[in-house]
């Protein structure tokens, strides 16, 4: 079993507190447009070369170090897979959400730092997702730290990095047609 | 309904909602067929190390997957002879010795029991309490076949390779590219509110779902090939204990249809070497690629070819897949992906990227699947809807006689059809009421004891 990389802080110092405030508008706007279905407008605030990534979490013993596993995951995406899950939406035909779901993304915990090696910022924040879907069904929610590298393109942010550190071992969604 | 009256329908091909939504159907189920068929735990590629080991359960009870310090597989109850705490709680690692949390019984990765505190002064010692006569308990009946690592609780249990039958002939197609066999990944997790039997029955046969339900995934670009009318000059198969579904290959040549799918020559000729003549007969000859398939009762099989980046490249892949009951209405999907070991490390990486996009907990294919399933679970609990019977005769004519003619020079075993036809998911279903209805008095299949 190996474990996955996260993006180390150690060492990092800490944005300021306008800096702080630019990236935790950043998550709430970007989980706007999200819970809003604007999902071309979502795509817009990732890079090119996004890194997109929820390894799969498992139950290990004696510590957490391990239970994200390398290699394994749910999302393990670039641009080409991003886009073609948006433009899945986009068409009449994706009834996992038509009718789509009410989702609630609710981030805190928001922490920044400025990465060594230039103008990136490294966040960190938990994300407690809620979704309800029809009218008979318990909601899902879906507990998760992200841990996001966030690059300067022109006066603003776009995501280069996203690590998905899920909480559970087994999902009690019924798919991940939602992003994190 | 009584059951022999639902197994009736069933067999007729009308189908009472109530086997996908009632509990006490469930409870049989669990008895009838989860506790005598030969269950799917985990691939040998999972526990390459001794001392590896995986837990996985078979409905309720919980098994450890180890190998143990000799190398041997074994599928050992993860509950303690003292007083049944489970002794492995974690879902994977490497171990020795499984100790239990309560009184620190604690046994070997082979399953003896080699740590009991104050033997002599709590049980008497040996001569009250014989500590090598007490062992985890082995599940019943433990059979590898192309590293795919199976387990019954009933003793009797036909062998696996009887239970496959035929099948076994498909399934190589998966699992058996290359002498090293496939090495997975995962699996995903994921609980649905969906009858267990839904997913099994859809990927043993299910090619008329496709261009409606995955329409999509084909307006996308992600799938060329499920277009309504391509997708029904597909072969239906069922051979032994299992049943999948194919589609019609543009060549009538081996090596330029298995390049189509996008394979590299390197593991076509791997494929060439290894497979024999008959298989090699329905990739040249029929010409068919095998799609979804499922072994009954709840392991189903992927294989697709979607086009996996903005090149416009084709790359295959694998995923296997276990439909794990919970109750009549959940259901825990466990799903890896699978690659042989020998393709190359560029194949593997994008093959992986294709299974990530169509199948699995994030799969565009999945996602709407699942809709699907868990829409018809929630229906069948209804009591009205109960009065209807579900109509799952496409292919046959009123007086049951088939629409159309089995294929002539099918290369396979078993019996296969073009055109669309629920052939498969009656045939998975009949075997369901076998079970269902063998009450274990004198069949050689019989457990209830």
């Amino acid at each position: 079993m190996r474990s996955a990389p996260l993006t180390s802080t150690e060492g990092l110092a800490r944005v300021t507190l306008e800096l702080h405030h630019e990236v935790t508008m950043f998550l709430y706007e970007e989980a706007e447009a999200l819970d809003n279905g604007r999902f071309r407008a979502w795509l817009d605030l990732l890079t090119e070369d996004i890194a997109y990534r929820m390894p799969i979490r498992v139950t290990a013993a004696h510590t957490l170090a391990d239970s994200l596993l390398d290699g394994a995951d749910h999302f393990h995406e670039d641009r080409y897979s991003l886009e073609k899950r948006v433009h899945r939406f986009e068409t009449d035909h994706a009834w996992t959400e038509d009718p789509p779901s009410r989702t609630r993304r609710f981030v805190s915990n928001v922490r920044a730092w400025t990465a060594a090696d230039g103008d990136d910022v490294i966040v960190k924040s938990y994300l407690l997702l809620f979704r309800s879907r029809g009218d008979v069904r318990e909601p899902d929610w879906v507990s998760a730290e992200r841990t996001d590298v966030l690059r300067r393109a022109g006066t603003r942010f776009q995501i280069a990095r996203r690590l998905i550190a899920v909480d559970e071992s087994v999902l009690r969604t019924q798919n991940l047609a939602v992003f994190l | 309904m009584n059951l022999e009256s639902i197994v009736k329908a069933v067999n007729d091909g009308m189908i009472p909602p109530a086997i996908y939504s009632d509990e006490e159907i469930f409870r049989l189920e669990r008895e009838r067929i989860f506790g005598r068929s030969w269950m799917y735990l985990a691939h040998e590629s999972e526990i390459p190390e001794p001392g590896d080991y995986v837990v996985r359960r078979i409905v309720e009870d919980s098994f450890i997957v180890v190998r143990d310090e000799h190398g041997e597989v074994r599928v050992l109850a993860n509950v303690c002879l003292h007083r049944g705490m489970q002794v492995c709680r974690a879902e994977l690692g490497n171990a020795s010795h499984f100790r239990c949390p309560y009184h620190a019984w604690t046994y070997k990765n082979t399953g003896e029991l080699v740590g009991l505190p104050f033997h002599e002064d709590a049980f008497g010692g040996d001569a009250n309490l014989s500590r090598k006569e007490m062992a985890l308990m082995p599940a019943p009946r433990l059979a590898i076949h192309r590293g795919l690592i199976f387990a019954s609780l009933d003793e009797n249990a036909p062998p696996l390779e009887e239970h496959m039958g035929g099948f076994d002939y498909f399934l190589d197609f998966y699992v058996n590219q290359s002498e090293a066999g496939v090495e997975v990944r995962g699996p995903q997790r994921w609980i649905v509110d969906a009858n267990w039997k839904i997913g099994a029955e859809n990927f043993s046969g299910d090619s008329y779902h496709t261009p409606h339900t995955h329409a999509s995934v084909v307006e996308i670009g992600l799938f060329r090939e499920p277009k309504a009318n391509k997708r029904k000059e597909g072969a239906l198969y069922f051979a032994g204990g299992g049943g999948g579904t194919s589609y019609k290959l543009p060549e009538r040549d081996f090596a330029a249809n298995l390049a189509y799918v996008g394979y590299p020559p390197e593991m076509i000729e791997r494929m060439r070497a290894r497979w024999t003549t008959a298989q090699r007969a329905l990739i040249s000859d029929g010409p068919f690629m095998v799609s979804a398939a499922t072994l009954v009762p709840n392991l189903s099989l992927v294989h697709n070819w979607p086009v996996v980046n903005a090149e416009g490249q084709v790359v295959p892949f694998i995923s296997i897949r276990l439909w794990q009951p919970i109750s009549a209405t959940r259901t825990e999907v466990i799903s890896w992906f699978a690659v042989d070991k020998l393709a190359p490390a560029w194949f593997k990486e994008l093959s992986y990227k294709s299974y990530l996009m169509c199948f699995g907990s994030s799969g565009m294919f999945e996602q709407d699947d699942v809709e699907n399933f868990t829409s018809l679970t929630a229906v069948a609990k209804g009591q009205f809807a109960q009065r209807i019977l579900l109509n799952g005769r496409m292919g046959l004519a009123r007086d049951g006689s088939f629409l159309h003619e089995p294929i002539a020079d099918w290369p396979g075993p078993g019996r296969a059809f073009t055109g669309y036809g629920e052939y498969n998911q009656r045939e998975v279903l009949r075997r369901w009421g076998e079970w269902m209805l063998d009450t274990g008095g004198s069949g050689s299949n019989g457990s209830a004891r």
